[in-house]
């Protein structure tokens, strides 16, 4: 086998192992393999549980429902088509205020950001807590008009590769500004759900150069995106990494 | 069978984006070679036919091998599914065991064609009750059978869907056009909203030629704003509360109404409806009730592109798609706060979400009063509904379902071929 093939051989073994984020040593170099771009789909599905048509029946739903459906509810929002009201970034908030009528409760539902908590069984728990307060304090329990029940949903995602990579992080904003905002979900959302320090694949691949682009890593770390759009996180993503590379 | 429809996904690319495209290639790459079979009970007409004369075309480009059964049936069976459909959707209908004799004998007759090909499909995609009882009539299937209820099943007649309900219940997944219109069953239910094809004689841009014509046609003035609501003259859709608001709106600014609908010949409360609004209109030239065939496809696009704002002020709704053919066409919407119409109107983006006629008069004069805000909410809409529904996230979807039914439903899947 040549130099090359075994060069190659090791890239995508670092490949299969790191899911963007292997890197090899090489004569003192370090060979990262390239950054693979994955895209998503989504269908949702309903839940097991039968619909809320008031406050109690709400929190029943949101105990037992699966936690599939309180990270539906709260992060796949994003992608979902009814998804453009930037009053309300959680399907809980949005029931609250617009079929219950409940703007308190809304408004405590609404300032829950799901990645503050250290996983969705905390959120579950905190949405709870903000249910019963709420209860506790109220004289009557309201109904919604029929038809404005609330469904617990939950979605698959299916990922598939694109076909595309990148090697170089002089590259990143321009992949990152051609991206479909599913896979913008995918890499920079959804990625929080199944790595362990809850970080964008962005982040994970860069940390493959170590100490290089901290600051860059940090940057986007600082960005405060549960309260974005995909499409304003895709701008601010692109400004924030120029303005970070520029100072490396 | 795949009709006439002649378009290639490759149309779509100048108003979808190749990245849209790309999603389907890369999605349908997994799906092969994989035989689909969707089966209705109709070639032409009605909204089913309508997604089935596209979708089956796209899904042979991208690789699939697609086809398209009809179920036969005879009057009898027809009237039985038209009382299936009624009951599902809420009515109370005098269905008796020898309606539920025909239905079976029918479906059993078409099994003896279709077995074939049901048996051996990777997927069946069996459309509303018509032809539901197949599957029952296939003992040696190969594939994953899917029942897509059309309907809004949320309140169906109780003896209806006693009847009904074993039969879907064993499809391996439903697919609803919303959650509020589901029933709980015991298999995974779906949820996929319906959508527009932007190239139709519905929705495709107009010359600005056509766009003027219906003005000397139905005698509509060039400078004074258009309201419209194109549906049909029934209670649900309200048009005397439509008729109501326009009037107080006419107190302040002049404007005309167009409200666009079919003939009612062969439905007498559409009739009464419709003599009803004849009657509110009756001495108000900026009136303007037209019944139109149901092929005048292009007058209606005409008439939604001459209009200032659309209106679809009803009370009860299945999905809405004249509010989606609104939004396409870059117009602010004033919808009913019902149904599907709430997934498509957004507050202060694409329209208002209203509960009265009052309500509806209100966010008319609010718009009236700002034409540039009419631009802006016009373009959010029509860009809320390129992203969102349009037919390439509808077969997206599809084929999201097929690539998780292939491998089991979990909540993150890698596709693999």
């Amino acid at each position: 086998m040549s130099n090359k093939a075994v060069e190659n051989k090791k890239i995508n073994q670092a490949k299969a192992k790191s899911n963007n984020r292997g890197h090899l040593e090489k004569n003192g170099d370090i060979v990262v393999a390239p950054f693979e771009i994955k895209d998503c789909a989504l269908i949702t599905r309903t839940g097991n549980g039968l619909p809320a048509m008031n406050l109690r029946e709400f929190r029943q739903g949101v105990a037992s429902c699966p936690i599939e459906s309180i990270y539906h509810h709260f992060c796949e929002t994003v992608l979902r088509p009814s998804f453009d009201d930037p009053e309300f970034h959680n399907d809980l908030a949005r029931w609250a205020r617009r079929d219950l009528h409940d703007h308190v409760l809304a408004e405590r539902l609404e300032i829950l950001d799901p990645y503050a908590f250290a996983n969705f069984e905390e959120l579950r728990r905190a949405v709870l807590d903000i249910i019963d307060d709420h209860l506790s304090e109220i004289s009557y329990i309201a109904w919604v008009d029929e038809g404005s029940s609330f469904h617990f949903l939950r979605a698959t995602t299916v990922v598939f590769e694109t076909g595309h990579s990148f090697s170089k992080p002089s590259e990143l904003v321009k992949v990152i500004s051609e991206m479909t905002t599913s896979s913008l979900y995918y890499h920079f959302w959804e990625a929080r759900r199944r790595t362990e320090d809850q970080r964008d694949d962005f982040s994970h691949w860069l940390k493959n150069w170590p100490g290089r682009y901290d600051k860059v890593i940090e940057a986007i770390g600082n960005i405060d995106f549960y309260f974005m759009s995909l499409r304003e996180l895709q701008k601010k993503l692109c400004t924030t990494i120029e303005e970070a590379m520029k100072s490396l | 069978m795949t009709g006439t429809f002649q378009r290639s996904l490759r149309d779509y690319e100048q108003i979808v984006g190749k990245p849209v495209l790309h999603q389907l290639e890369q999605l349908a790459s997994h799906l092969r070679g994989k035989k689909t079979v969707h089966v209705n009970s109709t070639k032409t007409g009605g909204g089913v036919a309508e997604i089935l004369a596209w979708m089956i075309p796209f899904m042979r480009e991208l690789g699939i091998e697609a086809s398209w059964e009809v179920i036969e049936g005879n009057e009898p069976f027809f009237n039985v599914t038209k009382m299936f459909h009624n009951g599902l959707q809420g009515n109370k209908v005098p269905i008796k065991q020898n309606h539920f004799d025909a239905y079976k004998d029918t479906n059993r007759s078409n099994s003896e064609k279709l077995r074939p090909i049901l048996e051996e499909a990777d997927f069946v995609i069996v459309h509303d009750p018509q032809p539901a009882m197949l599957r029952e009539f296939c003992p040696n299937r190969k594939g994953r059978w899917i029942w897509r209820c059309h309907i809004d099943a949320s309140k169906p007649d109780r003896k209806v869907w006693k009847f009904l309900r074993p039969l879907v219940e064993q499809y391996d997944a439903s697919i609803f056009s919303m959650a509020a219109f589901s029933q709980a069953m015991p298999h995974p239910q779906f949820l996929v909203a319906p959508s527009i094809d932007p190239l139709s004689e519905k929705n495709t841009e107009l010359p600005q030629e056509e766009i003027d014509a219906v003005f000397d046609r139905f005698a509509l003035k060039r400078n004074v704003p258009i309201l419209c609501q194109v549906s049909r003259f029934d209670r649900f859709k309200d048009p005397l509360g439509v008729i109501h608001a326009y009037k107080l709106v006419k107190k302040f600014s002049p404007v005309q109404l167009i409200l666009a609908g079919g003939t009612a010949d062969d439905d007498p409360e559409g009739a009464e409806v419709l003599n009803e609004v004849q009657a509110a209109a009756a001495e108000d030239s900026d009136i303007h009730i037209l019944l139109l065939p149901p092929d005048a496809h292009r007058t209606i696009n005409a008439l939604q592109r001459a209009s200032t704002i659309i209106i679809q002020k009803s009370t009860r709704e299945g999905f809405g798609l004249t509010v989606t053919e609104g939004l396409w066409k870059g117009k602010p919407v004033i919808g009913g706060d019902v149904g599907g119409i709430r997934l498509q109107v957004i507050n202060h983006h694409t329209g208002f979400l209203v509960s009265s006629p009052e309500g509806v008069a209100q966010r008319i004069r609010y718009l009236l009063n700002r034409p540039e805000l009419i631009k802006v909410m016009g373009n959010k809409g029509r860009e809320f509904a390129r992203e969102n529904f349009l037919l390439t996230r509808h077969l997206r979807e599809y084929l999201t379902l097929m690539v998780g039914l292939q491998q089991g439903f979990d909540n993150r899947l890698m596709a693999a071929a």
